[in-house]
């Protein structure tokens, strides 16, 4: 397997964690991008339910834009990053030695060096690492930290990533399309649907990794959100959530199952057209009112209304084994 | 139908067509044999990545050694399956192979085989049988979970590169079988306990190994790394298309997630796909889910530079199968993809 950059590997680690491999090396084959990414870390946010509890939040900052790093909070999800097919794109992920992390873009292929998963090549500490890719099919993905990866998914270390085709220079300027020749929209949602186990958000970095019981084979979630927003009640007004659009225009929803349950997306009675998943066109459209689906899968969704009305759209979380409701969130779609 | 590599067998019963090293292979043939298999069920014992030794039962082909899970068993349409059972063990088991459709009634059992007795089942494949299946004990709703199962490829007859007549062509294959252990219900079966009603698995297999990490003990073992298991690794250069025929014994449902390469999609649950679509991540059902996909070994598209060659991970994204015992992250069910 082999490609580990850190000093050592596994066993030990640093501190009290293991199987960690430590490294912040050089890209190969570095190159001026067209696009930069600076991902720093945050490891002190939080999220407050509805109910009035909270929860400790872990995730991405934007550097550029002044975030921080470390012992700071940030956005929950994470900075989105958006590109154009066909652009070399680098995430510059910035990690103090306090902590290792990993950007991993879900649904990207790029070389091993740059796939972000620490033991097949290394978890950032103490510098900096700069993740180079290029991607070739636009579509909705996201971006997770791959580093003890069940907790820090779990903790937020998340967010959104798209891929826009190029324009085609036949289309009016400020076309928006869900993939090269693909089908036009006028307004787009990113509903990443996710569950939250308060347990789980009391551990420290590396929980579990030199071994003893940590519980991270089971995740008994209390709370369902969707992009951030708690579903009980919030996601049905949040303007990040919840859509409002004119009666004609065509809505793209992006839907990221980003959780580790799976997930059944009811849209209330309105019919999507699903056009592509997980990055990739479908061969031909779906037209359905509800998709079934599990942890990292992506649906690209058209809607376009023909009345005006308010639909009440409600992601139903199951437990991975028993398949018992585990709880629900909700968001609407409002067509004025 | 496909023209290439008919290989003359002459109606020969011929030894099981199993393989216990690596990939499946396959020749077609022109005409139809006896595929005969003789299997053990035996007991045992596994050790899990963090030491716990769990009491576990299998099909093995010798009296005393489980194997988890059974050899593979490869055929194709219109070949006789005859497969005797030897019943080692003190309570009544069976071997039936599942229905093609998930949720289907099993196509063939050899019945209750009594504590020390043995049955042979034999089942002559119908034409429009191709496809995945898993042969498991159905005595008890959770025999499987202990390890009685396999895998049992069904190829249409004389073809050599196709899952079903028509359908996308690969040149290799293999068997992801997925398993999750809670061992409660291994040692309230060994000793005769009551069986818990509400399993949490603490362990999480491909082909019967959990991965280790660089580092760790067995890592780069085939025995006992899945990473290296070349019954779950994937390995070929580009163009090596391979047909993984994912089976999920287990508890859990999860969601198969390659790196490098979108997979086809062609069968989901028994049923073919109407259209293949290319996914990185792939709903595979409990209770007996199944999916037929191939990690067609493109070059990694997104690559800057481009590469050819180079090592990723299959894992489930569902992450707390990617745990053992509660923690030790890196020990679960993944496996490796190796771009040659």
């Amino acid at each position: 397997m082999g490609m580990n950059g850190g000093s050592g590997g596994g066993g030990g680690g640093m501190g009290s964690a293991c199987y960690v491999y430590p490294g912040a090396p050089a890209t190969p084959g570095f190159v001026t991008p067209d696009v930069l990414f600076q991902r720093g870390i945050y490891m002190n946010g939080s999220m407050t339910f509805d109910d009035g509890n909270s929860v400790t939040i872990w995730g991405f900052t934007d550097l550029a834009a002044g975030g921080g790093g470390g012992m700071t909070g940030g956005s929950f999800p994470s900075p989105a990053m958006r590109v154009t097919e066909g652009q070399i794109v680098h995430t510059a992920l910035t990690v103090n030695m306090m902590w290792m992390h990993t950007v991993h873009h879900h649904g990207i292929e790029p070389s091993q060096e740059n796939d972000g998963v620490g033991h097949f090549s290394w978890d950032v500490t103490n510098g900096t690492y700069t993740y180079q890719w290029r991607p070739s099919h636009a579509g909705t993905y996201f971006y997770h930290c791959h580093t003890n990866t069940p907790l820090h998914a779990e903790m937020g270390m998340y967010g959104g990533l798209i891929v826009d085709p190029v324009p085609n220079p036949n289309d009016p300027p400020g076309t928006k399309r869900a993939f090269a020749n693909g089908p036009i929209y006028d307004v787009e949602a990113i509903w990443a649907a996710d569950e939250i186990d308060p347990a789980w958000h009391t551990l420290q970095w590396s929980a579990g990794t030199c071994g003893g019981d940590v519980g991270l084979n089971n995740l008994n979630p209390r709370y369902f959100i969707i992009t951030g927003v708690d579903g009980a009640s919030s996601a049905l007004t949040n303007p990040g959530v919840a859509v409002t659009m004119q009666k004609g225009q065509r809505l793209l929803v992006r839907y990221i199952c980003a959780g580790f349950h799976p997930q059944k997306i009811d849209f209330g009675g309105l019919t999507a057209t699903v056009v592509a998943s997980d990055g990739r066109p479908l061969p031909q459209a779906w037209q359905t009112t509800s998709i079934e689906a599990h942890s990292a899968e992506r649906y690209d969704c058209i809607f376009q209304p023909t009345t005006t009305g308010t639909w009440t759209v409600t992601v139903t979380y199951y437990h991975w084994r028993s398949g018992a409701v585990l709880g629900t969130a909700r968001t609407r779609i409002n067509v004025v | 139908m496909e023209r290439r590599a008919f290989l003359k067998a002459g109606g020969a019963s011929l030894a099981s067509a199993l393989m216990g090293s690596g990939m499946l292979t396959w020749s077609a043939r022109s005409e139809a044999a006896t595929i005969s298999q003789t299997l053990y069920i035996t007991d045992g014992t596994k050790t899990m990545p963090d030491g716990v030794s769990v009491y576990v039962k299998g099909y093995g082909t010798t009296a005393n050694t489980p194997l988890i899970p059974a050899p593979s068993i490869i055929c194709q349409e219109g070949d006789t399956l005859s497969i005797t059972v030897y019943n080692m063990l003190s309570v009544t088991h069976n071997l039936v192979i599942g229905g093609l459709v998930s949720g289907s009634a099993p196509i063939a059992s050899t019945g209750d085989i009594a504590p020390g007795g043995n049955k042979t089942l034999t089942y002559t494949i119908p034409s429009g049988a191709a496809g995945s299946y898993l042969f498991y004990d159905n005595k008890t709703s959770y025999n499987r979970f202990l390890g009685l199962h396999g895998g049992l490829a069904i190829m249409p007859a004389g073809i050599s590169n196709q899952l079903y007549s028509g359908s996308p062509t690969f040149v290799k294959q293999q068997f992801w079988i997925l398993n999750d252990i809670d061992p409660a219900l291994n040692t309230a079966v060994k000793n005769g306990t009551t069986i818990p009603t509400n399993f949490t698995p603490r362990y999480f297999t491909i082909n019967g190994l959990s991965s280790r990490p660089p580092g760790a003990a067995g890592h780069g073992d085939p025995t006992i790394d899945a990473l290296y298991d070349p019954r779950s690794r994937l390995s070929g250069h580009v163009g090596d298309r391979t047909l993984v025929r994912m089976l999920n014994t287990g508890m859990c449902s999860h969601a198969v997630h390659t790196h490098a390469n979108h997979m086809e999609w062609l069968t989901d649950r028994g049923t073919i796909r109407p259209a293949v679509w290319k996914k990185d991540t792939l709903y595979l059902r409990n209770n007996l889910g199944k999916i037929d996909a191939i990690f067609p070994f493109e070059a990694p598209p997104d690559a800057y530079p481009p590469v050819t060659s180079g090592h990723f991970p299959m894992h489930l994204h569902d992450e707390m199968s990617q745990t053992a015992g509660g923690g030790l992250y890196q020990f679960g069910s993944m496996t490796e993809l190796e771009f040659l």
